[in-house]
């Protein structure tokens, strides 16, 4: 009966839509670097530390007023308590352990036991409890036992607690923890040396009347103290003997600080690029809109070029060396295989919201078809638009789901029709195009704001500002209206295809914004 | 039409491409396969006389069979240092002949214009700006791919003015041309062949005169009533 309902209690927590969002809420606050509201909760637990070390501080010499130690003893140290409980109920499901376990029994037909998720649970929460970072965590509240006045020093584990927010000190954990094994090897080095020496040390200077090693441990702190070419000087060997262990112990000082040094270098220069694509990944998380070029190639430097003057660019192609080349040429880039679905997921980019569009510019057309279909295979409504590189692929394109096509060598033929046929006008348009001489094309909205004060073609004096109206495209008919008659009525959404100078364009775009303008 | 003939140096899918979109503006088109691809064999072009040539040739050959002050020339052999070397192979031996050379890049477009080309396609920069073109101006892009490259309605036109006198010394930006011929004039090209805006300080001092070429956007009824009026087709 009681177990019956053990599990019922269970299965309904788990499926309560209520517990899970509060559930995902802290999970979120506590673990999730991307979440938006975590910065702000790690700097405040920042500031909690900062504070606590300063009252610490101001506490040895002065009398530091009752209030604060009231705030440093009980406020902080409720709060980093409610933390600790927070991160303990979220490092694993209790529930979930119960069902899974009740489930597995009623499928085994065996009857169903407490003890065994009771087990399980004490396990995992016993895991979390003993995991370096709990550790500190709970060192970090000790000090709300502050009548003891050594467990006060446990205020300075709150520093050790900025492992958890600080994202530099844990990237710097990261790379020592990726040598441990020689940092251990070096630590045992160091270890022998030390005992080595301060044995020696201490058999032949202990019974030296002028001698100032008189105990083991004043052996041990000369060993380590000479030995981390540090050397303060307050105690020296008087005996020959005494000195040969102490050049000994110089140059095998040397030997440690040097290989540390050359550890730390190197750990941090293999993991260099994880660290930097670590960074840039984020960066692109954060992004609200970017163009996602697929590919990197001459063509895909020009695009890229162009779209980044008005828009983030992000590339991406599975070349290491075409990778290096984009970021030479001053791109963001990653190397990554646009053609499988785990890129995407490891860069946490979301494709319905922070995606434009997706650019296949690989010079395959394998390779964009294999893109191509990735991307639809998770995303309907992206627009995606590919260069063809052979006509036999226009099918295949299109059958894996691209928007738009562009066809290099039709365009050629293209343009070759019109240079013969009326080149002075493909030139001239083209120079519009081009934004050359100043003067460029542009599409111009009609929003609400412009329609307030103007209601159709007639009245927007577009020739005042010397600027051509070319047409309009009318967004409820899908229709362009070349040389629209002055009657023709405004809406909301539709496009003015204009002609000017650029100076002139602002100008008239300004015109038509202002309210009131008429 | 000036020129009837076409030479067609290149026997690959770009000059595939322009002979097929060439094919109804010359009477004649010539494609030269460079010697050196005799194994690429293709049968799309079996309607064309396909010659061969190469890089050392004086080009007498050519100039005994076909009248080159008659010719465009297209370049288009993909290695850009062979098609530079044929393009200013050309224009060594024909001064007047018109060159329009396919570019892979910028730096390859400039060292055509040195070499002689009338025209380059510099094809990388002409892609991108097509894809940017189509991803920030859709509708621009749309409107004027139809009217520069398909069979619409709305089209582009280069008219001569040669009944200047109708205008009475007026300049090209006072006229309302969109409510008087249902077209619109967008630049006007004049004497020493300067291609200025309509609305450019330049063209607005420029009284129409006879010669000035009017570049116009109009549909095709409304061209020819223009062109009847004011001049004739420039081609």
């Amino acid at each position: 009966m009681l177990k019956n309902l053990l599990v019922n209690i269970a299965y309904s927590i788990n499926t309560s839509k209520k517990y899970a969002k509060t559930k995902h809420f802290f999970y979120n606050l506590l673990e999730n670097p991307n979440y938006k509201y975590k910065k702000y909760f790690d700097i405040f637990m920042i500031m909690l530390i900062f504070s606590s070390v300063i009252i610490l501080l101001r506490e040895v010499k002065s009398q530091v007023d009752d209030s604060l130690l009231f705030f440093n003893n009980y406020v902080i140290s409720i709060i980093f308590f409610i933390e600790y409980m927070l991160r303990l109920w979220i490092s694993s499901s209790v529930t979930k352990i119960i069902i899974e376990q009740s489930e597995h029994d009623a499928m085994l037909g065996e009857k169903f036991h407490f003890f065994r998720p009771l087990k399980e649970i004490l396990r995992v929460k016993f895991k979390y409890i003993t995991s370096v970072k709990a550790i500190i965590d709970l060192l970090a509240i000790i000090p709300f036992f502050h009548h003891l006045r050594l467990l006060r020093l446990f205020i300075l584990f709150r520093v050790f607690k900025l492992f958890r927010y600080a994202k530099s000190i844990q990237t710097f954990t990261s790379v020592i923890a990726a040598k441990k094994f020689e940092f251990f090897t070096l630590l045992i080095f160091a270890s022998i040396i030390i005992f080595v020496s301060s044995v020696l040390i201490y058999v032949m200077e202990a019974n030296h009347p002028d001698s100032s090693i008189t105990t083991l441990f004043e052996a041990i702190y000369w060993s380590i103290v000479t030995i981390s070419t540090v050397g303060f000087g307050d105690i020296t060997p008087v005996t020959q003997e005494g000195r040969v262990v102490a050049i000994f112990v110089i140059v095998a000082g040397i030997a440690v600080f040097s290989f540390t040094t050359s550890l730390i270098v190197t750990a941090f220069t293999e993991k260099l690029d994880e660290i930097k694509d670590m960074k840039i990944i984020d960066d692109v998380s954060k992004l609200k809109e970017f163009y996602l070029i697929c590919g990197y190639g001459s063509v895909a430097k020009e695009v890229a070029k162009k779209l980044s003057k008005s828009f983030k660019v992000i590339i991406l192609d599975e070349h290491k060396d075409m990778v290096n080349l984009a970021i030479k040429d001053g791109f963001t880039a990653l190397n990554y295989p646009p053609g499988s679905i785990d890129s995407y997921k490891k860069l946490r980019i979301k494709m319905g919201t922070q995606v434009k569009a997706i650019l296949c510019l690989s010079h395959s057309d394998v390779e964009n078809v294999y893109t191509a279909l990735t991307v639809r295979s998770f995303n309907k409504d992206i627009f995606i638009l590919s260069v063809l590189m052979n006509e036999t692929s226009r099918n295949k394109l299109k059958f894996a789901g691209v928007n738009e096509l562009i066809f290099e060598k039709e365009l050629v033929g293209m343009i070759a029709k019109e240079f013969i046929g009326q080149p002075v006008a493909f030139e001239a348009i083209h120079a519009f195009r081009s934004n050359l001489n100043g003067i460029d094309i542009q599409e111009m909205v009609i929003n609400a704001r412009v329609l307030s004060s103007f209601k159709s073609i007639g009245e927007i004096q577009n020739k005042k500002y010397r600027i051509i109206l070319l047409g309009i495209y009318k967004k409820q008919e899908a229709k362009f209206l070349f040389n629209p008659a002055d009657s023709t009525e405004l809406k909301n959404g539709d496009l003015l295809l204009i002609i000017g100078n650029i100076q002139f364009i602002k100008d008239f775009n300004n015109y038509l914004h202002k309210k009131g303008t008429r | 039409m000036k020129h009837k003939n076409a030479l067609v140096f290149g026997y690959n899918e770009y000059a595939f491409e322009i002979v097929k979109n060439i094919t109804s503006s010359y009477k004649n088109i010539h494609i030269f396969k460079l010697e050196e691809n005799t194994s690429v064999v293709d049968k799309k072009n079996t309607t064309y006389e396909v010659s061969s040539f190469d890089l050392t040739d004086n080009w007498d050959e050519i100039e005994e069979k076909i009248n080159i002050d008659e010719c465009v020339a297209f370049c288009t052999l993909e290695d850009m240092a062979e098609n530079i070397f044929l393009t200013i192979s050309l224009r060594d031996s024909f001064k007047d002949l018109s060159i329009i050379a396919l570019a892979k890049d910028k730096e390859s477009a400039t060292k055509l214009k040195l070499a002689g080309a009338s025209r380059v396609v510099p094809l990388t920069q002409t892609t991108a700006n097509v894809i940017v073109e189509m991803l920030e101006k859709p509708i621009v892009t749309e409107v004027l791919h139809s009217i520069l490259y398909e069979q619409s309605d709305l089209q582009i036109a280069q008219i001569k003015v040669e009944n200047y006198h109708l205008f009475k010394e007026k300049y090209p930006a006072e006229i309302d041309w969109s409510k008087e011929h249902g077209i619109i004039v967008v630049s006007v090209v004049g004497e020493n062949d300067f291609t200025e805006f309509i609305y450019s300080a330049k063209a607005k001092h420029h009284p129409i005169k006879n010669g000035d070429i009017f570049i116009v956007v109009g549909y095709e009824k409304d061209i020819i009533n223009f062109e009847k009026i004011i001049g004739s087709r420039c081609e």
